[in-house]
């Protein structure tokens, strides 16, 4: 795909009071294809989640395996249980495919607009209106470039504030100025959808009156990350593993004491270890010309593979490390928001340095750790690659 | 002179930073810092002993918060007597 691919984000309020939500969004990622569906089930809690569940999945699947969209919408709409008391089946929903060509497919039903920026700000796009079983569905097919953001919104978005901060809640031109104001060219999938849902909670005055749903899709331009951790387990595979993590355009990180030790060696420059604690419980950070991030081990990958579980629920809305300095902070920023393909070459040495009877950490932690934060990336839809030595 | 604490895995849980702290405080404290450079070191070897730290040329290994101030007279000081 043009060394282009996606990146993907959502995050949902439940209305107050609500166990489920109503809205939903499916996922589904097919070599460089995404496609994403948020769906919106009428009314609220249990009803709303089973139809806007089966509305997204049938969706997905259909228009991930490539079916027409007619085809798609139609079983959607054959396929919904009619309620009793109002006689309709329904559920709305929005498809936004990027295809591996990098060609993006909308489709819209009844959920607010798609909201598109390129380089920060709001376009318009053209629409194609189709009538599927007599649903108006809007269509929307054209070329995406690297950065280009969609922002998909359940309507417990734009009903926020009503009657509290908004007459009429906060129109689609204030959320497209709010959009614009907040853009950063580094604003991520998720970072966007939380942007825009925080704002939502803050106008609700944190009793959201609706489920309120905004789900993302970023294109972007592949980032390689390389890291090494650990030295291997036959010295003279060394130059190797130093000559793997340096192949390449790539961002490359050097994880653990003794392995920046040796890439330094390697590359023949200095290593130069700093003494500032960013935080207490994270070692510092070192430099060595060349690379781009040097931190301590398995107690830096620890506190990161943490940050990834908390990145992975779908509560976590704000996350400190984005600003923090420390050397798991900056770790989790490379391989969470700036990597779209990593690799991780794994050195299995025993280390002398953990010998230490009071060290809690054995080579079988430490494996298990690189594949729990291996798997965690994949979640995030990296491209994950593990290679030991 | 450099003076080199050890900022490893294992140091680090042993409290380097305590170290490092008590350390800045006393080079302030007696107005060394032109004569002593505090800087981070990876792993000496000696991880069962830390929290290491290298004067000039000299491992020394044991260090905590608490007996910094009497290893800072005894390896740092000694060491400045001797230039």
């Amino acid at each position: 795909m043009r060394g282009l691919t996606t990146e993907v984000g959502f995050v949902s309020l439940n209305k107050k009071g609500e166990e489920l939500c109503g809205d939903r969004v499916e996922i589904i990622r097919h070599g460089d294809t995404t496609t994403l569906v948020l769906a919106d089930g009428l009314g609220s809690g249990v009803r709303a989640n089973i139809l806007s569940t089966l509305t997204s999945k049938i969706l997905a699947t259909m228009m991930d395996s490539g079916m027409p969209v007619e085809e798609c919408v139609r079983t959607v709409a054959r396929t919904l249980p009619i309620s009793r008391d109002k006689g309709v089946a329904y559920s709305t929903f929005t498809v936004m495919q990027v295809a591996d060509d990098g060609v993006l497919t909308l489709l819209q039903y009844d959920n607010p607009s798609v909201i598109f920026l390129r380089g920060g700000v709001s376009l318009h796009y053209p629409q194609e209106e189709l009538l599927i079983d007599g649903k108006k569905v809007c269509k929307t097919v054209f070329e995406t470039k690297p950065n280009d953001i969609f922002v998909a919104m359940s309507d417990g978005v734009p009903f926020a504030g009503v009657g509290i901060q908004y007459n009429y809640g906060w129109q689609r031109d204030n959320i497209i100025d709010y959009l614009e104001a907040n853009y950063e060219p580094e604003l991520t999938a998720k970072a966007a959808c939380a942007l825009l849902v925080d704002e939502c909670d803050r106008l609700y005055g944190r009793a959201p009156g609706d489920d309120t749903t905004v789900a993302a899709i970023r294109v972007r331009r592949r980032q390689q990350v390389k890291v090494l951790i650990g030295p291997p387990e036959h010295p003279e595979d060394d130059e190797k593993a130093v000559a793997a993590l340096m192949d390449g355009e790539a961002k490359r990180v050097a994880c653990g004491g003794t392995t920046s030790n040796l890439v330094a060696r390697a590359l023949g420059k200095p290593l130069i270890p700093s003494i500032d604690y960013f935080d207490p419980e994270i070692p510092p950070t070192a430099r060595i010309e060349g690379i781009d991030l040097v931190t301590e081990g398995v107690i830096t990958i620890g506190r990161v593979l943490k940050l990834a579980r908390d990145y992975l629920a779908d509560s976590a809305r704000s996350d400190a490390w984005e600003r923090k300095k420390d050397g798991a902070s900056r770790l989790a920023k490379v391989l969470f928001e700036e990597a779209t393909d990593i690799a991780f070459y794994v050195g299995r040495a025993i280390n002398p340095a953990h010998q230490n009877p009071d060290l809690p950490i054995s080579i079988v932690i430490k494996m298990g750790l690189i594949d729990e934060l291996a798997e965690l990336l994949r979640k995030m839809g990296k491209r994950v690659q593990v290679t030991y030595f | 002179m450099d003076v080199f604490v050890c900022i490893g895995s294992s140091c680090h849980l042993k409290g380097s930073r305590e170290v490092i702290e008590a350390l800045q405080r006393l080079v302030a404290e007696r107005g060394l810092e032109d004569r002593v450079a505090l800087k981070g070191s990876f792993c000496t070897g000696r991880c069962t002993e830390g929290v290491c730290v290298r004067v000039g040329e000299t491992v020394t290994t044991g260090w905590n918060g608490q007996n910094a101030a009497e290893n800072f007279e005894r390896y740092v000081m000694g060491a400045l007597q001797h230039e």
